[in-house]
């Protein structure tokens, strides 16, 4: 059994209810301050290494995340789940609650399902505040009918508080990462296990980590050779080693799985409403985030400048056609700003095939340096 | 002018045919000249409504959707296609985007059009394609031109009220946004005349794939695929009401005489999935030498409809136009799930007498396709009927095999005869 598996069992034991989200934003310290475990499904290829039950309903011209959910959630591990969130986000994943309650029929369970609809319209065109907090306000009385529990503010600003604290500590370690303390590859390892784990456990583990590393020495790197990573998905593990062994070092990333998830700390309130508002609207940009995707390139960019990069690698995700669409006019701009990119394609199964990547990471590496 | 029978099987020459042929060129002509003239322009998502932009003297509105579609029926889908490759555009991407890029970048060359006017302003919407937001985003960053996002939540129910209101609410600030960019005054009254013209347009348009239902079906539904074009592109005209009238009187004065695209029909056959566009009469008529007619198909039946519904609710008389145009924002297959698309597929099985349906796998369009898997499934299961999936590309003929798809489509046939030879227990 995969550690997910172990950890579900483990909450479960403990008399908490687990609930699988997707995709990467959900509400979870609304769940959380609940009594509920939140799961993100999310970069599940650790845990799924067959397509079975996946290729059972859906075809092979999806991306790897929704052919791994649906495994995942079909399979016995899946099972486990008291229940699910999604919100709106591709249209790939917006068909995901119907075909995993089918699939979950079809094995005769039965789980609740809940659909939150985050508003998608730019803030400068439609003012969607007043539907949104209707929104947040069905939701909580879903969440509360589906598993008989109540709202509190006080604990919601707890879960908030715990939230905001790995997401601080996640960016001091990307920092540590930048200074050689850490290779990105232990960080993305530890960020990707972080979604499976409890937020008390998984800040336990960040803040081990993060000490660990502080007692590393700063490394410098000759040639200068920085770079940034950026994609829906971090690099394969083994991609990350390429990359590292390369000479290059991830001084900063734009995957949405790592920075575009913990980058924004939202202020600290005890209304669902205020704080989802803030959290949504001012989020990290991404491409699921359809009204956040004109900040992304200036976002990129500053980073970039920022973290003084020679280039950025893009780890482009079979079959999301959001970051095929939105990539060549970024590299036109990078290319106008003389940053290199380099930019990679990752199939379902390509990440334990990532030694083609080599030579282009190597060539790659010897462009900037 | 005289009827004339075409060389093909499957495959009726019309006076509404060549009617719509001046229609969709007037159209595209019109377009141009106003657009040179100094009107704005506006490009849209097909589900944006059209009859909002009535409201003021001087916008024209353009479908790239509709646009690329007409490309790939003309044979041009894949040249254009391979020229957004070649600006980094993946081959994995919509082949109607990658049409529209391609067109778009090469300034119009190659178009059956000579491409659209370039716009003041985008639409899209993100419930019939979320995509569509990332591809006229595509145009909002290379021209710099602002673009609306209309977002309509999808629909795993029927409409929900607050949902309603959320996007009555957007299409003001569209109107308020058009007002700013123009400098045109909005006129709610024109509105109202529009969405008449496009609720007796669509009111006709059903009337005429009802034809279907007759035995032999008086259409096949690669007739219907072709007519919705001013459905889209016409959308609010008064024209159109009269075309499509003509068109559903035309349609059943054949039936009344006799006149079938497939008199020896033998199997009613109904589509799921965006048309093949580069593949219409090819389909159409190798299907009429296997005595299969598509008679029907959940893109073109959804038109006029709501969610879960392929019956005609796009009644217009009086009322709030902008919560109607609300309303209808899922009149089309993709805004909604899987429970409501099987409700609305099983009434057409039973409405159109289908034997069998065909699943167009299309690794194009995503949101038509992700969920094909299971609902096949439920067809088969539950409504008995045999069914099979085949792959194909609504508009790159690249992604598309002939062979695989009628072998399939033969084993189909096989399937129903065996059916039919079953003794009734």
């Amino acid at each position: 059994m995969s550690d997910v598996g172990k950890n579900i069992i483990r909450a479960r034991e403990n008399g908490a209810k687990v609930v699988g989200c997707f995709p990467l934003y959900p509400p979870l310290e609304l769940l959380h301050s609940f009594g509920l475990i939140p799961l993100v499904l999310w970069d599940l290829k650790e845990q799924v290494h067959t397509l079975k039950e996946s290729d059972r309903h859906l075809q092979p011209f999806t991306c790897s995340v929704a052919r791994r959910i649906t495994e995942f959630v079909l399979s016995t591990e899946g099972s486990l789940f008291d229940g699910f969130l999604m919100y709106n986000a591709c249209d790939t994943l917006r068909n995901m609650p119907e075909i995993i309650t089918r699939g979950l029929e079809e094995r005769g369970l039965s789980r609740p399902f809940l659909k939150f609809h985050v508003p998608m319209t730019p803030a400068r065109q439609t003012d969607s505040t007043g539907y949104f907090a209707g929104r947040i306000r069905e939701l909580i009385i879903e969440i509360e009918n589906a598993f008989g529990v109540r709202f509190s503010s006080e604990r919601f600003l707890a879960s908030v508080r715990l939230y905001n604290a790995i997401k601080k500590l996640s960016l001091e370690m990307e920092n540590l990462v930048a200074e050689g303390r850490m290779s990105y590859g232990d960080f993305s390892l530890l960020i990707g296990k972080g979604f499976f784990m409890t937020p008390e456990d998984y800040l336990s583990a960040l803040d081990g980590a993060a000490e660990k590393a502080k007692s590393n020495p700063a490394k410098n790197i000759s040639g200068g050779r920085k770079i940034i990573v950026s994609g829906i998905l971090p690099p394969p593990d083994a991609l990350c080693s390429i990359i590292e062994n390369a000479g290059l070092r991830v001084v900063g990333n734009d995957v949405a799985s790592q920075a575009r998830s913990y980058a924004y700390v939202p202020r600290e309130v005890g209304d669902p409403v205020s704080y989802y508002t803030d959290f949504y609207r001012n989020h990290h940009p991404c491409t699921t985030l359809l009204y956040s995707s004109d900040e992304r390139l200036t976002l990129l960019t500053g980073l970039i400048e920022k973290k003084n990069a020679q280039g950025l690698i893009f780890i482009g995700e079979k079959f999301c056609e959001y970051e095929y669409l939105e990539m060549p006019f970024i590299m036109k701009t990078l290319k106008q700003k003389y940053i290199a990119m380099l930019q990679l394609e990752i199939a379902t199964d390509d990440h334990e095939h990532v030694e083609a990547f080599r030579t282009r990471i190597e060539a790659f590496s010897e462009l900037i340096g | 002018m005289a009827e004339e029978k075409d060389k093909t099987k499957g495959f009726m020459k019309s006076e509404s045919g060549r009617r719509l042929t001046q229609i969709l060129t007037k159209d595209y002509l019109d377009l141009h000249q106003r657009a040179g003239e100094g009107a704005f322009v506006v490009w849209v998502a097909i589900i944006v409504p059209a009859e909002l932009f009535y409201g003021f003297d001087n916008v024209v509105f353009a479908v790239p959707e509709s646009h690329a579609a007409l490309s790939a029926a003309k044979g041009v889908g894949m040249l254009q296609c391979e020229k957004a490759e070649h600006n980094g555009y993946s081959m994995d991407i919509c082949s109607y985007a990658r049409i529209d890029i391609g067109t778009a970048m090469s300034g119009g060359q190659d178009s059956p059009t000579f491409g659209l006017p370039r716009p003041h302003l985008l639409v899209s919407n993100n419930n019939n394609c979320s995509l569509l937001v990332k591809w006229f985003d595509v145009y909002h960053r290379e021209w710099n031109v602002p673009h609306f996002i209309l977002d309509i939540p999808f629909c795993y129910e029927m409409q929900k009220e607050t949902d309603l209101k959320y996007i009555v609410t957007q299409f003001h600030d569209l109107i308020r946004t058009i007002e700013t960019l123009s400098g045109q005054k909005f006129n709610i009254d024109k509105v109202q005349e529009a969405l008449r013209n496009s609720s007796g347009a669509a009111k006709q348009y059903k009337r005429f794939i009802d034809c279907a239902v007759h035995r032999p079906s008086g259409i096949t539904a690669f007739d219907s695929f072709v007519q919705m074009a001013p459905l889209l592109t016409s959308r609010g005209r008064p024209e159109i009401v009269d075309h499509f009238r003509k068109l559903a009187e035309e349609t059943e004065e054949k039936i009344r005489s006799g006149e079938f695209p497939l008199p020896e029909e033998r199997y009613r056959l109904f589509w799921d999935s965006i048309a093949p566009w580069h593949q219409l009469r090819k389909m159409s008529s190798r299907l009429a030498d296997l005595h299969a007619n598509i008679i029907a198909a959940s893109y073109t039946s959804c038109l006029g409809s709501i969610e879960g519904s392929y019956e005609f609710i796009q009644e217009y008389e009086n009322g709030n136009p902008l919560e109607s145009l609300a309303r209808m924002q899922n009149f089309s297959v993709c805004p909604y799930g899987m429970e409501l698309r099987f409700k609305a597929m099983s009434w057409a099985a039973r409405h159109y007498g289908i034997d069998g349906f065909v699943f167009a796998s299309n690794r194009s369009c995503k949101v038509y396709s992700v969920m094909q898997m299971d609902l096949q499934k439920r067809i088969s299961e539950e409504l008995k009927i045999p069914s099979v999936m085949i792959d194909v590309d609504h508009a790159d003929v690249r992604k598309y095999s002939e062979e695989n798809a009628f072998l399939r489509m033969e084993a189909l046939l096989e399937n129903i005869d065996a059916g039919r030879a079953r003794p009734i227990i």
